[in-house]
């Protein structure tokens, strides 16, 4: 067969009645690539003879190597049939299910698709998936059963029974579609139910919806897949053959049995002969795109509820969209390549093709023009070199001086000539290598309306852009070209670069009229992954993709040697665009994750990110897990469920180091939990309590920390007499209906007025612990920008900061493993001061008496304040003066200096003390209360068939999940399970539940809450019962102490671990041991 | 001279030996290797595990038992068990060779730790992970040393790195309020100590908010309170400047 022209092409992109897009889903393995083959070799771009061995389309070199196609990829084709002509773009698509991803893009972009089954495997999970996904599209299925040869030389079926296996085949898949149908069904009935409720008041005459019809109503006949509607091809891709047409159907059907046995026959001579016979005989890129052609819709036949259902982003419906939008449907409809219709793009996914094999910087055939002139280039050079070389003999031959003057000319010349060249050489080197450096988007494309032209210019409307807001600002009949208010989630570019998709190359095109795929240059800056095209504003933003999969393994990566970060980050960018599935973030640790649909997808992620975007050696870890820690109510039973205080403790000896260890001396520890601590010069006493809080009144704070926070700045300038700027009313009566809610949440004895005795929230001032002042004469709250009193001088306000900071490192890290604390209240009880206040006082005495030289000396101390020293010494300095009144001018300078001694003496400044103790008293206070860890939950929602249920549950018992419920989704036999699960136990989950169910469960993850850990870190046994129970060391059951280690020993912290277990006796060793 | 017989050698492969003086008398016991740090840090509970006999010897590897009346002399005890947990807890000791490792290696996460705590990444002011921090140490060679604290090695590893990668010690973030007359004049002696001025208000008062590198804070401390006689203040306002949350790339 001829190539066919890349004119013929364009000619035939203008007819949109010949135009076909179609896809090809299926199962992984079950011969995607190798039909593709078939189908390009019937148009020449390669060999019959190569056809299924080479598999064009996967141009990856992982794709080969693995043998799975890993990105969706297009090829533009011709077919005649009869005289006829059409265009057929076809894009194949990955069937592993870790590239659902691509199968999204790909689907979007077509009108049909064609689903290709294995004849022995029949269907399979991600069968399904592609139908489901097919379905979700709006896009008609055409079906090719694949591999038919395997029926009669695995399986050695007789024709009676391959034709009984082929028609079981056929009622699974029809019974899919037909429960797809019947879901669909019922989920409109159900939609109907709820809208004829919500519309009950004020039901029109007319309206009157006839939701009692179900299933029997709607006709399904269409759906569905059978030889007699021709939708159905019989074909074994890799022999190239295939038949499907009515005739020939008819054909086999009477002569089934002799036919498969000739073939049988025919088997034992070699496979190139078969091959010939068959080709030639049923050519199955006849039988398949015959069938596209008659079977599939072309662009123009785009049904109205498709348009719809692209046109109309989450529950907005059609009739919502403005009037302008609505118009635009027509233009959908219709399909026109008039120059007068809107252009309207969809962008499904962007690819990363390398800058070498774009169409512009490919070698081309030299022209006539070009060759002369370098011809003549070189002849200069030569003769130039030949003159220099005579140059060079000439002075040394003759002296006279005319001669010599005349080379030196031309030497000089030459020389300049010769620097120009090479610079304008090395230049155009040195950009060329630049550029071959880069990757370079293309954005895989399809025009549903209008016609695109290079250079045009067009709006990049993102997921959110709104059509009824802009359409209001814009004036009516602008243009990208105008200038334009900036408008949110829109961008005008201009199109650089339009091309032809043919597989592993790319043609240059001029323009592209509607209804064709492209693949469009030069929008990288403006597009992310994907996005809608239009000249016209009031074109909405498409509906975003369905991605089967979303993705949850989470990995960290890292670059091999710290100093190519900066390539990691924008390796990382690159990969982002060049993925529709993948996520990359960095967290608060400062860690790259990156998040993938599953370990194929981050195999390849990571080689990409290796070869192609970064360059460099990465590692790959596990990521951090977060932690945090809070106390709970000392429990009442122990761990085998007897009460506490009953039993026998037994006398074990590893447990009388314990206690001892815990609190060191100088502290005091009411029974009841109150720390009492001093700092170290002794001079104030803080006594400090620790209680678990309410669950609700945790939620409630994580839920407002943004309140918080900006309550906490208002306070921050009320407290500095700065500009009072005006907190607006409406967050005020947040702030009141906050502070309500606590009070709701925090009710008892014990919480009696403790709303308003709020301090501090922490850490960071905004988080979900709450610092309580409990002691008398002092009442600063955070609740001060409510009701606005002025504050009151107490001898306390100057330190007060130290305080609270002291709750703010406290509340940030732990006493188990330095994690933030969680759900804690603090409560300082007592405050004691009284022994400073006496020194001040007696200071202030002495400060008269003072002479200069101990001045100096002060003063070298003071540097060695910490950061809020000098705030706070200059207002304590202030006070001392008014207690001073009658003191003269010139001692009033050492009366400062002695009151500063008296804050920092050898233990250093007294407000870095306070908050050294305040710490120190929280966590000793933490450390007598019963102290659990909190862990990270995801929910996790797992879709899955029957048989695999049970499976399902193994893994999430495995691996501490916890089942939610489960309930059976309407109309199919697929279970949705809800379920918990600690991110600690996530890592490998979602490719386990895989593994164990075959891929016919697939779990998704989110981030939903803290859950407390029910296990005590430091439990060991001591009763008799817990003894038998679990053995004297009890850790194979601690699993709140496994997590504390291995976040400690990830830290450096000390970890409770022997070196030896056991040690090793005494041996007498020979010498030469 | 006795003559040295090789036979009847007893080499001591599996002791550790803990000394301690009293009295001036030096005591001995004899314990397992590597189990001396994990009893004292508590880690180890049972006292078996760790003596090998709870005799008190005045030199181990001879085999020479303490006498009695030293014993009452120096601990005011007889009981064995006892002075041997009193120099378990008191006595010097050889750190036999696992227990040195663990040390080190702890130390060096500890530093690494440290380093990460206090570092960014200048470029995208966020931190670097431990781990990272760990294999630029291996990568510099870096040793610890245990006599050294690990706060003060970790400011030296700093400085090593900045060689070799990009990284920078999180700024401090201040806050200056200075009296008008003088502020002029101490903000050129400011400024080669700052970083990055954010914010510069002049009217009654300078005020100024800017990042420092925290090594500098004592001298700009200084600097300000002699200057201005106590009159100026200075707040530190955040003590890391770094990114918080997660970013996604967008």
């Amino acid at each position: 067969m001829v190539v066919t022209s890349l004119e013929k092409m364009i000619g035939l992109q203008r007819e949109p009645t010949s135009i076909r897009n179609i896809c090809i889903l299926a199962h992984v393995d079950h011969g995607k690539t190798t039909l593709a083959d078939c189908l390009i070799s019937s148009n020449g771009i390669i060999s019959n003879r190569l056809a299924g061995k080479l598999r064009y389309l996967d141009s990856r070199e992982d794709e080969q190597i693995r043998g799975i196609t890993m990105k969706s990829s297009a090829i533009s084709l011709h077919f005649e049939k009869g005289n006829q002509e059409y265009l057929i773009n076809l894009i194949d698509s990955p069937g592993h299910v870790d590239f659902s991803s691509e199968v999204s893009t790909a689907v979007r972009l077509c009108d049909g698709c064609i689903i290709v089954l294995d004849a022995v495997e029949g269907v399979c999970p991600q069968t399904q998936a592609v139908l489901r996904q097919a379905w979700l599209e709006n896009i008609r299925p055409v079906l090719v059963i694949n591999k038919i040869d395997r029926l009669i030389v695995e399986l050695k079926l007789t024709p009676q029974e391959a034709y009984s296996h082929l028609k079981n085949i056929l009622e699974q898949v029809n019974a899919i579609t037909g429960a797809l149908f019947t879901s669909k069904v019922l989920e409109e009935r159900a939609e109907k139910e709820t809208e004829t409720q919500g519309i009950s008041d004020s039901v029109h005459g007319d309206q009157v919806y006839d939701w009692s019809a179900g299933l029997e109503d709607t006709d399904d006949s269409h759906l569905y897949f059978s030889p007699d509607q021709g939708n159905v091809v019989f074909a074994s891709a890799i022999d190239g053959w295939g038949f499907g047409d009515k005739e020939k159907i008819d054909k086999i059907v009477t002569s089934l049995g002799l036919k498969v046995g000739a073939r049988e026959s025919r088997h034992a001579d070699p496979k190139v002969h078969l091959n010939a016979i068959c080709s030639q005989w049923l050519p199955i890129s006849q039988a398949v795109l015959s069938m596209v052609c008659s079977k599939l819709p072309s662009p123009l036949d785009i049904t109205a509820e498709r348009v719809e259902k692209l046109m109309c982003v989450g529950a907005r419906t059609f009739d919502s969209l403005p009037p302008e939008t609505q118009e635009l449907k027509k233009m959908f409809m219709k399909c026109s390549s008039e120059d007068t219709a809107p252009v309207i793009v969809f962008v499904s996914k962007m690819f990363a093709v390398d800058f070498k094999t774009l169409p512009c910087n490919k070698p081309r055939p030299l022209t006539q023009e070009v060759i002369a002139q370098r011809r003549e280039l070189a002849r200069r050079r030569h003769a130039e070199k030949l003159i220099a070389s005579q140059g060079q003999e000439l002075p040394e031959q003759a002296l006279s001086g005319n001669e010599s003057e005349l080379t030196v000319k031309t030497g000089e010349t030459k020389g300049d000539k010769q620097e120009l060249t090479s610079q304008t050489e090395s230049m155009t080197l040195k950009t060329v290598e630049q550029e071959a450096d880069k990757e370079s988007f293309i954005a895989f494309a399809r025009v549903f309306s209008g016609v695109v032209r290079r250079g045009q210019k067009i709006f990049v409307l993102g997921p959110k852009y709104d059509p009824a807001e802009s359409l209001n600002k814009l004036p009516s009949g602008c243009s990208a070209a105008d200038d334009l208010p900036s408008i949110p989630h829109m961008a005008c570019c201009t199109l650089e670069n339009l091309y032809l998709l043919m597989g592993r190359g790319l043609e240059d095109l001029e323009e592209v009229p509607s209804g064709n795929v492209l693949g469009i240059g030069g929008l990288q800056e403006f597009v992310l992954k994907s996005a809608t095209l239009s000249t016209s504003p009031a074109c909405p933003p498409f509906t975003p993709l369905n991605f089967e999969a979303t993705p949850i393994v989470r990995v960290a990566v890292e670059p091999k040697h710290p100093s190519e970060m900066p390539q990691l980050v924008r390796g990382m960018k690159l990969l982002n665009q060049a993925d529709p599935c993948v996520q990359v973030l960095i967290q608060e640790t400062g860690e790259h994750v990156l998040v993938t649909a599953g370990e194929v997808h981050l195999q390849r992620c990571l080689d990409d990110l290796k070869e192609r975007f970064a360059k460099i050696q990465i590692s790959v870890s596990e990521p951090i897990i977060p932690f945090r820690e809070t106390i709970t109510r000392p429990p009442k039973v122990d761990m085998v469920n007897e009460e506490i205080g009953k039993q026998q403790k037994v006398a074990v000896i590893h447990q009388a180091k314990e206690d001892q260890n815990k609190i060191p001396e100088g502290v005091q520890v009411d029974s009841d939990g109150l720390i009492t601590m001093s700092t170290p010069n002794k001079y104030a006493t803080l006594s400090v309590r620790a209680m678990p809080l309410p669950e609700e009144v945790t939620q409630l704070l994580e839920e407002n920390s943004d309140l918080i926070r900006t309550m906490e700045q208002f306070n921050s300038s009320l407290n500095e007499d700065k500009k009072m700027h005006e907190i607006n009313q409406k967050i005020l009566d947040r702030i009141q209906e906050f502070k309500q809610k606590l009070e709701k949440n925090l009710q008892g004895r014990k919480w009696r007025n403790a709303v308003d005795q709020i301090w501090s929230f922490g850490p960071r001032k905004c988080g979900p612990n709450i610092l309580l002042s409990k002691f008398e004469g002092y009442r600063k709250t955070v609740w001060q920008c409510l009701d606005k009193t002025t504050k009151e001088v107490s001898k306390y306000r100057d330190f007060d900061n130290s305080i609270v900071s002291g709750f703010q490192l406290a509340t940030l890290s732990g006493p188990m493993c330095e994690e933030p604390l969680m759900g804690v209240c603090f409560i300082v009880e007592k405050w004691d001061m009284s022994k400073a206040e006496e020194q001040m006082s007696a200071n202030r005495q002495d400060s008269e008496e003072l002479d200069a030289t101990e001045q100096t000396k002060n003063e070298d101390k003071v540097t060695s304040l910490p950061s809020s020293y000098p705030t706070e010494s200059s207002s304590e300095n202030k006070k001392l003066q008014d207690g001073s009144q009658g003191s003269p001018n010139s001692s009033e300078k050492s009366s400062k200096r002695k009151g500063e001694t008296l804050l920092a003496d050898c233990y250093g400044p007294f407000s870095g003390q306070l908050i050294a103790t305040m710490k120190e008293a929280c966590r000793y206070a933490l450390q007598v209360k019963p102290q659990r860890l909190m862990a990270a939950m995801y929910t996790c929602e797992i879709m899955a068939t029957a048989e695999v249920l049970g499976r399902v549950y193994a893994v999430l018992s495995k691996r501490e999940g916890r089942v939610l419920q489960e309930e059976m989704k309407e109309g199919t036999d697929m279970f949705i399970i809800k379920a918990v699960l600690p991110v600690a136990e996530s890592f490998g989950f979602a490719d386990e539940i895989r593994k164990r169910t075959s891929g016919l469960a697939s779990p998704q993850l989110v981030f939903s809450h803290w859950e407390i850990i029910s296990g005590d870190p430091f439990w060991v046994p001591t009763t008799e019962e817990e003894y038998l129970h679990f053995g004297e060391k009890a850790d194979s059951e601690n699993q709140a102490r496994k997590y504390m280690n291995a976040v400690r020993k990830r830290k450096g912290l000390y970890v409770e671990e022997k070196i030896v277990e056991h040690a090793e006796k005494q041996r007498t060793l020979s010498r030469n041991k | 001279m006795s003559i040295f017989t090789p036979t009847n050698q007893i080499r001591l492969t599996n002791v550790a030996v803990v000394r301690t003086r009293r009295a001036g008398k030096r005591f001995e016991i004899a314990c397992y290797r590597n189990k001396v740090m994990g009893w004292r840090s508590g880690a180890e509970k049972d006292i078996d595990e760790v003596l090998q006999t709870n005799t008190v010897f005045v030199n181990v590897s001879k085999g020479q038992v303490a006498k009695k009346e030293d014993l009452v002399k120096a601990f005011g005890t007889d009981d064995q068990t006892e002075i041997c947990k009193i120099i378990l807890t008191k006595g010097e000791l050889q750190v036999s060779d696992k227990e040195r490792h663990t040390q080190l290696e702890q130390m060096f996460r500890d530093i690494a730790t440290i380093v990460a705590e206090k570092c960014v990444n200048p470029e995208t002011k966020r931190p670097y992970t431990v781990i990272l921090i760990e294999r630029a140490m291996k990568d510099i060679h870096y040793s610890v040393k245990p006599n050294k604290s690990t706060k003060q090695q970790a400011l030296e590893v700093i400085r090593q790195l900045k060689e070799t990668m990009q990284i920078e010690r999180a700024h401090m973030r201040l806050r200056f309020i200075l009296p008008a007359k003088e502020g002029k004049k101490l903000k050129e002696k400011l400024k080669p100590l700052i970083k990055v001025i954010e914010s510069e208000d002049f009217d009654e008062q300078l005020e100024i908010v800017c990042l420092i590198d925290p090594g500098c804070f004592r001298e700009i401390d200084e600097l300000i309170r002699c200057e201005t006689k106590g009159k100026g203040s200075l707040e530190v306002l955040s003590l890391k400047d770094v990114e918080e949350g997660d970013e996604k790339f967008e």
